[in-house]
């Protein structure tokens, strides 16, 4: 049961730094993710949790001790690596024993934790095979089992599922997700594959350039990207560059602030980020899945609302997939439910959009489009 | 070695001439080499067997049961101090090498390679200089175990750096995060896991030291004749008798059975390494 805490950690090799500023409070139980591009240093901040990396600044600790000074094999940790890094001289039994021989642990209690942990994963009857005979789902199980034997503080996972093929990985996050729920301990999970992130995580923190650029729930993260990185790298998205035109009064209690803003020549009416003034530069961000084909009959003069012309249609089965030109701006829209069929034969058409849940985010000259 | 198998048979559909003949020819052709480089040896064991007047015997071997014995007790008592010692260097200084951020890292290399490059008979010439004027160890089994290390830890060192080399970190990481100490995650991960080329040090260190003998001319005093050297000895005072050929050919067996022995009990799982797939 551990309370994980980074504070103000970095990791710099010389002139480069890896890791800058990263914070996180991590409550006992919690299963965070860090996901971002590979060299966004989400791998780096793991490691120095794990104490195979000394941070540059900054302190680690758990249940508020600090931890820098703990050497990797005192801190009573669980890391799943990339490759599962079985012992590939040792039988799945002794791999599994392993964390247990060196620490003393007697002989019977070794070997009944040994079973009890391989029947945990479904592995019973593998306890005298090698690795080696193991396939890749098999292997990385035996490596949870490892991990888990010890009952360590806290869980670190590596990108443990990159190496498998689909299928295994959509089953094995899910292995992953149970066994943390039933041990209740905290987990650390870093990946690359939103879809990994998104299933299995309490927070994700979504790291780029060695910075956190936004830390939240699934929902925050993906309805409410408060950065340009973000709201383009989770998901698909219409980013439109624009200005603020002006703060739109607030409404009732609880409902959210609106901007006015022109992006791509159209009108529009979003969430306001709450730091930009009228005649800051922004970009604006639809998600296909949220621009509506209106019927015929609307009005196009309201915001939000525009008309464009059909590049491309692409039919994918539940939903379909359209390019629509409007002044230019090319925007793709996503069209699910039985209305996409009537949209089929609209190549090279006009058609009228409504964009909704428009999300604002200050102009960062930093991200090139 | 003895498990020389080479398939040259043709593959099918070459269609020249039958079958039979091709594979005869192959093998007649490895066969013909195998020959070749046994001849001296078969020659040898031949020589030893007849006395001049032409009777076979084995009466020339009872000189191996006599002061021979001891000489052979010699090199392989030289030869496993040599391994050991070479172990002790050779395992820290290729994790040094491998695992640490060494400065001019190629160069120190280089230069532990250097005694493989100097031809014997300079290394004796230099080490009896060095001991005489310097350490006042000559003829001394010190000496000449000093002389052996020095010729024969490179061949102990490469095969374990190139190990080292290719034995992922993450080992190291895993038994480590998972509470090993340092001392433990080497002697239960990283030793085991480094046998292929430890083994491959120790034969060739074995089978170089016990066969050396123009450093051991140089460097051994009166009273420290190994086999190599007694073999060379004799062949230089009492000639090509029958009787050298004798323990020419002891030392042969005693040396190819190590060496068999050795590929029998660490041969499958540690030379070849194939379990690190």
């Amino acid at each position: 049961m551990t309370r994980v805490q980074l504070v103000d950690i970095s990791k710099r090799y010389g002139p480069t730094a890896a890791v800058e500023h990263f914070n996180a409070d991590i409550a006992d139980g919690e299963f965070v993710t860090l996901l971002g591009p590979s060299g966004c240093g989400k791998t780096t901040t793991l490691r120095m949790v794990a104490g195979l990396v000394d941070p540059s600044g900054g302190v680690i600790r758990f249940d508020g001790q600090p931890m820098n000074a703990v050497p990797s094999h005192k801190r009573n940790i669980g890391l799943a690596f990339q490759s599962h890094a079985l012992f590939p001289h040792l039988t799945v039994a002794r791999n599994v024993a392993f964390g247990l021989e060196v620490k003393g642990t007697p002989k019977a209690e070794t070997e009944r934790r040994v079973a009890e942990m391989l029947e945990m994963v479904e592995l019973g009857d593998y306890a005298n095979r090698m690795p080696a005979q193991l396939s890749g789902g098999q292997q990385q199980r035996v490596a949870l089992a490892r991990m888990l034997a010890t009952d360590p503080r806290v869980l670190l996972f590596d990108e443990p599922l990159s190496a498998l093929d689909r299928n295994l990985r959509d089953s094995l996050k899910y292995s992953i997700l149970e066994l943390q729920r039933r041990t209740r301990k905290t987990a650390i999970y870093v990946t690359h594959d939103q879809s990994e992130a998104f299933a299995i995580s309490d927070r994700i923190f979504v790291m780029n350039e060695g910075r956190i650029e936004q830390a939240g729930s699934q929902l925050d993260i993906y309805l409410r990207p408060q950065t340009e990185f973000v709201a383009n790298f989770v998901g698909d998205n219409n980013g439109i560059p624009g200005e603020v035109t002006g703060l739109v009064a607030p409404g009732g209690e609880g409902e959210p602030r609106l901007v006015d803003l022109v992006a791509g020549g159209i009108r529009m009416r979003g969430l306001d980020p709450g730091n930009v003034r009228p005649g800051d530069k922004v970009v604006a961000f639809v998600r296909p899945e949220n621009i509506e084909v209106l019927a015929n009959g609307h009005v196009a003069d309201a915001p939000n609302i525009v008309r464009g012309r059909v590049d491309q249609i692409v039919f994918e089965g539940p939903t379909v997939r359209l390019t629509v030109d409007v002044d230019g701006t090319p925007l793709k829209v996503i069209s699910g439910g039985l209305e996409r069929l009537t949209l089929l034969d609209k190549e090279q058409r006009e058609i009228l959009l409504r964009l909704q849940d428009v999300t604002v985010v200050p102009d960062d000259p930093a991200v090139a489009a | 070695m003895a498990s020389m198998t080479v398939d040259v048979s043709p593959h099918a559909g070459r269609g020249s001439g039958p079958r039979w003949f091709w594979n005869a020819l192959a093998h007649g052709y490895v066969w013909a080499w195998m020959a070749i480089f046994a001849l001296p040896f078969l020659a040898t064991l031949i020589y030893s067997l007849r006395t001049p007047d032409g009777v076979w015997t084995f009466s020339y071997y009872q000189y191996v049961f006599g002061s021979f014995r001891e000489n052979l007790l010699l090199s392989f008592e030289t030869t496993l101090i040599t391994i050991v010692i070479n172990l002790l260097i050779a395992i820290p200084a290729a994790y040094a090498i491998v695992r640490y951020p060494i400065p001019g890292k190629s160069f120190i290399l280089s230069t532990l390679n250097l005694s493989l490059y100097t031809p014997a008979a300079v290394m004796g010439v230099s080490l009896v200089i060095a001991y005489a004027f310097l350490f006042r160890i000559p003829q001394t089994m010190i000496g000449l175990i000093g002389a052996y290390v020095v010729g024969t830890f490179p061949l102990m060192l490469v095969p374990i750096i190139v190990a080292l080399r290719d034995l992922p970190m993450v080992f190291e990481e895993a038994a480590r995060t998972l509470g090993a100490t340092r001392m433990q995650t080497f002697w239960r991960v990283e030793l085991p896991l480094l046998g292929p080329g430890i083994s491959a040090g120790i034969l060739l260190t074995f089978v170089i030291i016990f066969n050396e003998f123009l450093v051991t001319l140089f460097i051994a005093g009166p009273g420290l004749t190994t086999a190599a050297l007694r073999v060379y000895n004799l062949a230089r005072t009492a000639g090509f008798q029958p009787s050298t050929a004798a323990l020419a050919t002891t030392m042969q067996l005693v040396s190819f059975t190590v060496v068999l022995l050795f590929f029998h009990f660490f041969g499958s799982r540690y030379l070849k390494g194939t379990y690190l797939i």
